[in-house]
């Protein structure tokens, strides 16, 4: 094939993501201006009604809410927990590495649903943690633990450890071993060599760990259909009662065009706060200029 | 002191990253009708009965042929992108590199949504297709990365030389650069298939009751049952992926698949 020619190996793939993605995404969201019947094709004019029914009702918006504020905790978190971890990871022995990156990933590889169902065991009634609760005399009553936000909170952490730990360790991993032996070599402390040289240069490792982790937790399904309360109670839950038990299409698809735009804006938005406010950060090298 | 309390934190953090999958296999073990654990005493009575649930087999046979279907059409098209991407220049190259890319950021629950209503309104309610098309948009990107990476990683001009002996194009390619980037192509299939094989959000709208996927089935099953069949049949599908993954571990290494 003709050097100049190659672009056009493109074609398949931009065909089937433009017929099963691209389009269908323009669909939906078309799908959402409209009214219909239960389960049938939209008719009539365009109209609003759909996004003036969901931001006209305190309990569609608290869902939405709920879903930023929970996915923003759980990134928080997942980060706080897994920077140790990552730097762990960083500081082990080459021959430790391999088993450590499948343990650090079992989140990832295990399914969800089997996640899922390994902490309904976990935290149910006659659950691990309520027997040794009350095996300590530390409760008399078993907790509710399970169908709560904080088993989805659990849940989820589990879930977005991965991406945080993985992003952080590489970020880790591009930093020159000389920079941190020339901090040590001039005198500073361990705590101050981590503080002044190993944190900001992981900066770019922790945005794109949190950016993955945010946008993993607001989509997620699973974890808060298995362990949250009864009802639905994430965007992803509520659209699947909109389709499948009430069979509203239409509030369906305006519901997953709002997930949309709150997935891709708020990364979208987070990603250009860094590069306008921390752009040094993503360039490891001149990070060290500060 | 600083080195062992960090040790200690992180093994409690590796505990709780494998907590969930250590109670699932262990209770999986239990003969009690109701999942424990731990379990008071032991049997493989479970396994027997999750085997002989033709819902479970149904949908295990459904899942492993579209996870198989889904990477064995997203390969060959991955590799071609792949290949457009990393050896040539064209205008809005980066546009659609994007393109690919974007089955990652829009969530998987948003695709499949997508994919349902806009093959219903042309009329098309064939399970195979939807799920197939799905599945294929789910599993390219991550075709597309560890392909690319590979493809960066050699040297382009072994190519050439294979092509200044008199090679012609397509030879060259299949000769020289195929073998060359294998670890990678297989590492990318075999954790395609795992995704695939996995999937819950994009296939969620998408399945019917004649056609259902394992983790669905497994999904609707954890609703309404407690006893630890599924616990056995989580414990095999859980095998499985560990194979899978230890495989992709040996290959090229598994930080490259999922990126960071």
């Amino acid at each position: 094939m003709h050097h100049h020619a190659r672009f056009l190996l493109l074609i398949p793939a931009v065909l089937v993501l433009v017929c099963f993605l691209v389009l269908p995404l323009g669909f939906l969201v078309r799908h959402s201006f409209y009214l219909s019947e239960l389960g049938q094709s939209p008719k009539g004019a365009a109209t609003l009604a759909n996004y003036a029914e969901l931001f006209g009702d305190r309990f569609y918006v608290l869902i939405i809410f709920k879903t930023i504020w929970m996915s923003l905790l759980i990134t928080a978190t997942a980060l706080l927990a897994g920077y140790p971890l990552a730097y762990f990871l960083w500081r082990s022995v080459d021959r430790w590495r391999g088993v450590l990156m499948v343990i650090v990933l079992a989140p990832l590889i295990v399914s969800i649903v089997v996640s899922a169902y390994g902490w309904t065991i976990l935290l149910g009634n006659t659950g691990l943690v309520n027997q040794l609760l009350l095996g300590l005399g530390l409760i008399a009553t078993p907790l509710k633990l399970m169908h709560t936000d904080l088993a989805i909170m659990i849940g989820l952490t589990h879930v977005v450890l991965p991406f945080t730990v993985l992003s952080v360790f590489a970020s880790l991993e591009r930093i020159d071993p000389f920079v941190r032996e020339a901090a040590q070599t001039l005198g500073a402390k361990d705590w101050r060599v981590f503080l002044h040289v190993v944190l900001p240069l992981s900066l770019p490792g922790i945005v794109s760990g949190t950016t993955l982790a945010f946008s993993v937790s607001v989509a997620s399904y699973v974890a808060p259909a298995v362990l949250g309360g009864s009802g639905p109670n994430f965007i992803s839950t509520m659209i699947y009662h909109q389709l499948i038990t009430l069979m509203n299409w239409p509030l369906g698809s305006a519901l997953a065009a709002v997930l949309m735009v709150v997935a891709l804006g708020l990364v979208f938005a987070y990603l250009r706060f860094w590069s306008l406010f921390g752009g040094v950060a993503f360039h490891g090298r001149t990070a060290e200029a500060r | 002191m600083f080195k062992r309390t960090l040790l200690i934190y992180c093994c409690l953090l590796m505990l709780f990253l494998l907590a969930p999958s250590i109670i699932v296999i262990v209770s999986s073990f239990g003969a009690d009708a109701v999942t424990q654990f731990p379990p008071r005493s032991f049997s493989l009575r479970w396994y027997e009965n999750a085997l002989s649930q033709p819902i479970f087999l149904q949908a295990a046979k459904n899942s492993a042929w579209l996870a198989a279907v889904a990477t064995g059409i997203a390969t060959p098209i991955a590799l071609a992108a792949s290949v457009a991407l990393v050896r040539s220049r064209f205008p809005g190259r980066d546009a659609l590199q994007s393109l690919l890319l974007a089955p990652l950021v829009v969530p998987a629950i948003v695709t499949g949504l997508a994919i349902l209503v806009t093959l219903s309104a042309f009329g098309l309610r064939d399970v195979t297709t939807r799920l197939v098309g799905a599945h294929v948009v789910i599993v390219l990107p991550y075709l597309v990365r560890t392909i690319t990476v590979s493809l960066t990683q050699i040297d382009s001009s072994l190519e050439e030389c294979a092509r200044t002996l008199g090679a012609r194009g397509l030879t060259a390619f299949w000769y020289v650069t195929l073998p060359l980037i294998r670890p990678g192509i297989v590492a990318g299939m075999l954790f395609s298939f795992i995704l695939s094989f996995d999937n819950v959000s994009a296939s969620l709208f998408l399945t019917n009751v004649r056609t259902n996927t394992l983790p669905l089935a497994m999904l609707n099953y954890v609703e309404f049952n407690f006893d630890p069949s599924l616990a056995a049949i989580s414990t095999m599908v859980l095998v499985f992926a560990l194979g899978g993954a230890v495989l992709v571990e040996r290959v090229v290494g598994l930080k490259r698949v999922v990126g960071g």
